[in-house]
């Protein structure tokens, strides 16, 4: 029996686990549409039941951001009428929740199976957190919409850093991603891994400044400042501060150098996450 | 890519297929321990298979239960990978997989979309097909209400009228073919016979080789992870018919032995 031409797909063991990059990509490029109905259809479940429906959307970060503010304002005895730290409480608290939906979506996309597709289908895997990034950009950008009364309100005005917003929001998304990827994978074999992850997340907000100042850390040195700064939210946090708000204080850090600083561990993180995610995938069928 | 007779469409050369799986350790086996209660198991489910399927043909996998069946489809399928060999395709392979992809809070007419674009149907086709596919399902109003309000029948109808509805070069079955009430399976599986005719190239693996027999011409034997036998389906559900026969006597004398003692 003769078989002219070359096979349309050959599927065999690799020394590395990875696949034919090429041919990965390709696949997962057909998978586009279905990436962005997944996450249409994981929007609309959200709030599947609830009198509010997709108000939750802009509610859920608010809420969020006005406790922070009362408490806040209540510990450090600042008062209720700093409408720009509520701006930038607020503003902060969305783009947080941004980063920190892609990776809580995105290792729950692999871990729940994704409705029979890691067990029953071919598509390539990494388009479950990519669709997981589709959908917490997505809310956010709706988030932003309830961000822009409060930025007047707080006469944040408008000014050039603004340009950077929408690469800043390529770079988290990016950054969200590759982390997504990484503990997608440990979640498949730790399962303890989604359990400890609310946590996790919950003590690197604090860590970074999302709701404390950048500036707050600026001149301490070793070891607040130096730890502070090994921390990739702390670029990221303060090039979104900066983005929103414009520079708090002569003397802050650059926008650019912060910019770089973040661009680097999100391209980093992505890479890692991406390869490691692919070597090990073809396991999530018999894990999950 | 169009196939001629004559030419394979599945070439499996020396595969093998090993997992590591995660099993739940027993309560003598763990002891006092506190912490992890799992331990890892590996599985050898498929050891040097070798067969090729030529284009236009339909093969029955057919064997006893851990055969590696299912393994050998979901490895043709590109759902799990080789261990070892490798396996070649002419053509891209669709697993029926009924519900694949469906979200249980979306309506019926949503999930259509979403299962459709699973399938890997672009999405003109999904809409082309929409209306065909909610009238093979048949379940009337039910279509723009959230599938969680469904019978488990009428979820399996529409997930059935979803997978059936691709067109795909190399159909993989793997005992699908139930699917809702008496009155839907039969037009259930006349309609996987549809597709059998339409699709250029097929694989069906079933515990009946009375259903392989009629859906295939050619059969694989799988037995434990290897091939016992490969030729005419006939020959070889008729094999496979005698070997249970002589495993279900084996397995009577052995308790009947058991019993006297």
């Amino acid at each position: 029996m003769t078989t002219p031409d070359s096979p349309t797909i050959s599927r065999r063991a690799t020394r590395t686990g990875l696949p034919q990059l090429g041919h990965y990509l390709a696949e997962a490029y057909r998978y586009r549409t279905f990436a962005l109905f997944w996450s249409k259809a994981d929007i609309k479940a959200r709030n599947f039941e609830t009198v509010l429906g997709r108000l939750w959307h802009f509610l859920n970060p608010f809420l969020f951001g006005l406790i922070y503010f009362v408490f806040v304002g209540i510990l450090s005895g600042g008062g209720f009428s700093n409408t720009n730290r509520l701006a930038f409480i607020v503003g902060n608290l969305y783009v947080w929740t941004f980063f920190s939906t892609i990776i809580n979506t995105g290792v729950g996309s692999v871990q729940g199976g994704a409705g029979g597709i890691t067990a029953q289908s071919a598509i390539p895997r990494v388009v479950l957190p990519f669709a997981s990034t589709l959908t917490a950009g997505n809310l956010f950008l709706r988030s932003l919409i309830a961000y822009v009364p409060l930025h007047v309100v707080a006469s944040r005005g408008l000014h050039w850093e603004m340009l950077w917003l929408p690469f800043l929001f390529l770079m988290t998304g990016l950054f969200g991603l590759g982390l997504a990827l990484l503990l997608a994978v440990a979640n498949v074999y730790f399962r303890d891994v989604s359990r400890l992850l609310p946590h996790f997340l919950r003590l690197w907000l604090y860590l970074s400044p999302a709701i404390w100042a950048y500036t707050r850390v600026i001149g301490d040195g070793w070891p607040v400042e130096t730890l502070a700064r090994l921390n990739p939210m702390y670029s990221g946090m303060t090039a979104w501060t900066i983005a929103f708000g414009g520079p708090l204080a002569p003397g802050d850090p650059s926008m650019v150098g912060s910019i770089l600083v973040f661009s680097a561990w999100a391209v980093g993180t992505l890479l890692v996450g991406f390869f490691t995610f692919i070597s090990r995938e073809d396991e999530f069928a018999v894990r999950n | 890519m169009s196939l001629q007779s004559g030419t394979d469409a599945i070439r499996i050369s020396d595969l093998s297929v090993s997992y590591s799986a995660v099993v739940e350790e027993t309560r003598e086996t763990r002891g006092r321990r506190l912490g992890r209660r799992t331990r890892k198991r590996d599985i050898q489910a498929l050891k040097e298979v070798s067969f090729n399927v030529p284009a236009g043909e339909a093969m029955g996998l057919i064997g006893g239960n851990g055969a590696g069946k299912s393994t050998l489809l979901k490895t043709i399928a590109g759902v799990l990978k080789p261990s070892d060999g490798q396996v070649d395709l002419w053509g891209r392979p669709h697993l029926l997989a009924p519900g694949m992809g469906f979200n249980s809070k979306l309506s019926g007419r949503e999930n259509v979309v979403l299962g459709g674009l699973a399938a890997g149907m672009p999405i003109d086709e999904v809409r082309e097909k929409q209306d065909s596919i909610i009238e093979f399902a048949d379940i009337g109003g039910f279509i723009d209400l959230p599938t969680t309000t469904y019978s488990s029948g009428m979820f399996s109808r529409l997930a059935f009228a979803v997978a059936t509805h691709v067109n795909p070069e190399i159909l993989l079955i793997d005992e699908a073919l139930s699917a809702g009430d008496a009155a839907f399976r039969d037009k259930a599986v006349s309609k996987v016979k549809e597709m059998c005719h339409q699709a250029q190239t097929i694989v069906v693996v079933s515990h009946s080789s009375a259903l392989v027999s009629e859906m295939a011409t050619h059969a694989v034997w799988l037995h434990r992870g290897r091939v016992k036998m490969v030729g005419e389906v006939r020959a070889v559900a008729d094999s496979y018919i005698e070997f249970q026969a002589k495993e279900r006597e084996t397995a009577q004398y052995d308790r009947s032995i058991a019993d006297r003692r």
